[in-house]
């Protein structure tokens, strides 16, 4: 298992180099620049080329990619261009809220997730299979930055239970977690329910139903247990979208977080501080996919294998 | 004996309480929670000597010399009188006494000694460059000896750059001024700022040089001010139904039906700051022919956007300035207003004839013509309806809706671009240098005019003014030439909206200043 663990942290390096290019050759080589939103009307071109080469923004792109990673392995973010702040240090401001909202959210959604899916496989083409196929239905397709509005509308408007936005209060946690977890929901309880009915046509349930064993005791002990593994696998993909699961949600519902230091600062073209939230969020989704290849290799031997 | 004494205590407590109740207003009745304007939020930073991006809680912290008023009029505030040298070279300034800034240092001649040369090597060093020597005449008054005559003094010094530091907290702070902590001499003190999210401010008990555009000299009747960024306008406007915040201090023109329907709410509306307009790319055919952006400027129609797309809120733009200022109040010859059969006449000369499809032909080829806009509703429903109007006099305009932050750069590569709409928000005539000058074009010189009248005309209104009365017509000059070149169609000028719960705040019968800001702040009740 350790070897497994060695050889898959190993392959994590040339994926974050690759990574590291493509966050920072496309934030580049879109259109725009930190210096539109810095010149003041009246400021001369010279002025401008003078803030250019300040921030070095004047110098071949390969070199400017190279100072920038060897600064990163010193752990060094840079500092903002607009935001005039080092970017470790609007990160770690932001973070705590992106991780609050996306880990609640992720708790919930594989809770309820998993609960509604079984109940679907258990009482499968009975009404309650098809409320939980309607919910899926729904929470897949309906986008999230409209159920954010509806959500408002309801819950904060019309019924006042919660606040329409900011993030003052726990209470204001509760529709951000509500619209970024229904996602998850629709998801985690589709792949448990087709999981469910695929190990429940396997031969060892027939033999538990031959030895007399109740229905649901099968469906809840045995068959549900053994259906976990392609769920466990969806989840752990989903671990890097605690951070970077609630771009849009953090937008709609005026909350900070790495989703809206992101848009204000993509907005500024702030470099330093677009490759900073866009590592932040590659390396979740890395670190994510590798504790679930973790948690496979540990609950099959097969995956072990795999890398031999 | 003892129940007795326990019900006396009890009974004297609740009367305690009945009276305290109704002696004091309970402290969350003064405080208050504004929404900024969504071209105020991601302001990072309140250090006005090097921000390029401030936002309304900056007026707030830090005074400046002089105020502007809606109809352009200076006032003092931590200035209390001046003068210039009937050769501009020389500006004096009577400083306010008595005024402490938040850290409890003095305000005198010496803080603008230090202040003024603080500008040099910043992004906003253009607007004291004009300025050779600061002179100390007594404790409190200066003299700035110019290097040239700036007739825009005044204006400068009246922007939110010209906010005043406290020289102490400044020095102590350095790069992490504004960031950390924001000491000024103004009506609040900033308490917590996070970036994109929210500023804390809480009231200068001891503030008590407001300027006279306020009826309350201080301190501001608000005690706890909180400005939220709130960047989808519907959720700020769900927060204020709500009573989650008390002002929106911009409202989408989308948005003030809405609004206008609640009977708690409140909308103002100001004589706006802003102009919508279509630059021509004067390099590219077939706009390089002033026959024909002669035509496309006259094909525009005003007021039919104006009423289908605004409701008749705001005003018709027939010149490129704001009509508050001097300087749009040009010879009405040269302003551009609709008129389609001229426009056709025009095509007809120029050469494009009618031809099958309703579109326009020469040689051939179809008069077609690129029109650029960005994201967001207005520029594309304004854009929208540019197009058909074009279309009614045979121009096919092809509509690409770019990317706010890519824009510029698109514009920079200077002949991928014919027409574009968009807006600027402004209220100093030297606008038209800034987007017509032979020296920035591509952006934002998005016409690629170069004409050496232009440049001749513009280096005399930004240059060869002395007095304010010589720059007032030198730019009337300059603008009439740019408007007789057709080189970009006026469209429309929106007015400014803020929206309040009548039943938080109470505001003052009028809104003194450009927009609300300080001066008003300063009169607003909670209720």
């Amino acid at each position: 298992m350790l070897n497994y663990c060695a050889k898959r942290l190993l392959l994590l390096v040339p994926v974050f180099l690759a990574v590291s290019v493509v966050i920072f050759m496309i934030i580049h080589l879109v259109p725009g620049d930190p210096i539109d939103n810095m010149v003041q009307i009246g400021s001369s071109p010279e002025q401008k080329a003078a803030l250019i080469a300040r921030y070095g923004l004047d110098q071949p792109l390969l070199l400017q990619y190279g100072v920038w990673l060897r600064n990163l392995f010193t752990g060094d973010l840079g500092d903002a261009i607009i935001m005039r702040r080092p970017v470790f240090e609007l990160i770690a401001e932001n973070l705590p809220h992106s991780l609050r909202l996306g880990g609640l959210a992720f708790i919930f959604s594989t809770v309820v997730g998993i609960a509604t899916g079984a109940l679907a496989a258990v009482f499968k083409d009975s009404w309650i299979d098809r409320s939980v196929m309607a919910l899926i239905l729904l929470g897949s397709t309906l986008p999230s930055f409209w159920l954010g509005l509806l959500m408002i509308l309801l819950f904060a408007v019309q019924l006042e239970w919660f606040p329409v936005s900011g993030a003052r209060t726990w209470t204001a946690l509760v529709l951000p977690v509500l619209t970024i977890g229904l996602h998850g929901v629709a998801l985690v309880s589709r792949v448990t329910r087709a999981a469910m009915l695929d190990v429940g046509r396997r031969d060892f349930v027939l033999m538990l139903h031959a030895k007399g064993l109740s229905h649901r005791r099968i469906q809840l002990q045995h068959v549900l247990r053994h259906a976990l593994l392609p769920v466990v696998t969806i989840l752990s993909l989903r671990i890097g979208w605690i951070v970077g699961g609630a771009v849009t949600i953090e937008f709609v519902f005026a909350r900070p977080g790495l989703g809206s230091l992101l848009i204000t600062s993509l907005a500024q073209r702030d470099y330093p501080v677009v490759q900073g939230c866009l590592l932040m969020l590659a390396m979740a989704v890395m670190l994510g996919t590798l504790l679930g290849d973790m948690v496979q290799a540990a609950m099959d031997p097969r995956v072990r294998d795999s890398l031999r | 004996m003892i129940s007795f004494t326990r019900s006396f205590r009890l009974v004297a407590l609740a009367a305690v309480s009945v009276c305290s109740m109704a002696a004091f207003t309970p402290a969350w009745a003064q405080d208050a929670t504004f929404v900024l304007n969504s071209r105020e939020a991601g302001a990072p930073t309140y250090n006005p000597i090097k921000g390029t991006k401030l936002n309304i809680a900056n007026n707030l912290i830090f005074d400046r010399m002089v105020m502007q008023d809606a109809d352009q009029s200076f006032h003092g505030q931590l200035a209390q009188s001046w003068e210039s040298s009937a050769d501009g070279m020389s500006w004096t300034f009577k400083l306010r006494r008595g005024v402490k800034f938040h850290d409890g240092e003095p305000f005198n001649a010496k803080v603008i000694e230090w202040w003024i040369p603080k500008f040099k090597g910043t992004e906003n060093a253009f607007m004291v460059e004009a300025i050779d020597k600061i002179i100390i005449v007594d404790d409190y008054t200066v003299r700035f000896q110019m290097k040239n005559p700036d007739p825009s003094m005044l204006l400068n010094m009246a922007t939110s750059f010209m906010g005043i530091p406290s020289p102490k907290a400044y020095d102590a702070l350095g790069d992490k001024f504004g960031v950390t902590a924001a000491v000024g001499s103004g009506p609040f003190k900033l308490a917590s700022f996070t970036v994109g999210q929210q500023t804390k401010l809480v009231r200068n008990d001891d503030y008590r040089w407001a300027s006279n555009l306020s009826a309350n000299q201080g301190p501001a009747k608000i005690k706890n001010l909180t400005l939220r960024e709130i960047p989808e306008d519907s959720t700020a406007f769900l927060e204020l139904k709500t009573g989650g915040v008390d002002m929106l201090l911009g409202v989408p023109t989308d948005f003030l039906p809405r609004i206008e329907a609640e009977k708690t709410l409140k909308v103002v509306t100001m004589p706006g700051t802003e102009v919508f307009y279509m630059p021509m790319n004067t390099s590219v055919a077939p706009l390089t022919d002033m026959k024909v952006r002669e035509a496309i400027a006259l094909a525009v129609n005003q007021k039919e956007i104006l009423t289908s797309i605004f409701g008749g809120l705001g005003a018709e733009a027939h010149n490129f300035l704001v009509s508050s200022l001097q300087e749009s109040k040009i010879n009405p010859k040269f302003n551009i207003s609709f008129n389609a059969e001229r426009a056709k006449k025009l095509l007809d000369e120029a050469g494009w004839a009618m031809a099958a499809g309703g579109i326009r032909a020469k040689a051939g080829a179809p008069l077609t013509v690129k029109l650029w806009t960005q994201n967001g509703t207005q520029f594309k429903r304004v854009t929208e309806v540019v197009q058909a109007q074009l279309k009614a006099v045979g121009v096919n305009a092809e509509i690409t809706v770019q990317d706010p932050a890519s824009i510029n750069a698109m514009y920079r590569k200077k002949t991928d671009h014919q027409l574009a709409v968009r807006a600027y928000d402004y209220t100093n005539a030297d606008i038209l240098d800034w987007f017509f000058s032979g020296t920035r074009l591509g952006y934002p010189n998005i016409s690629m005019w170069n004409d050496p009248k232009a440049e001749e005309l513009n280096a005399k209104a930004m240059k060869g003014s002395r007095t304010w009365e010589e720059r007032v017509t030198n730019f009337k000059a300059y603008h009439e030439y740019v408007m007789s070149q057709f080189v970009f169609a006026p469209i429309y000028q929106p007015t400014q909206s803020f929206a309040y719960s009548q039943a938080r705040l109470k505001l003052p019968d009028t809104i003194r200043g450009i927009k609300i800001a300080t001066q008003s702040i300063m009169d607003i009740e909670v209720k």
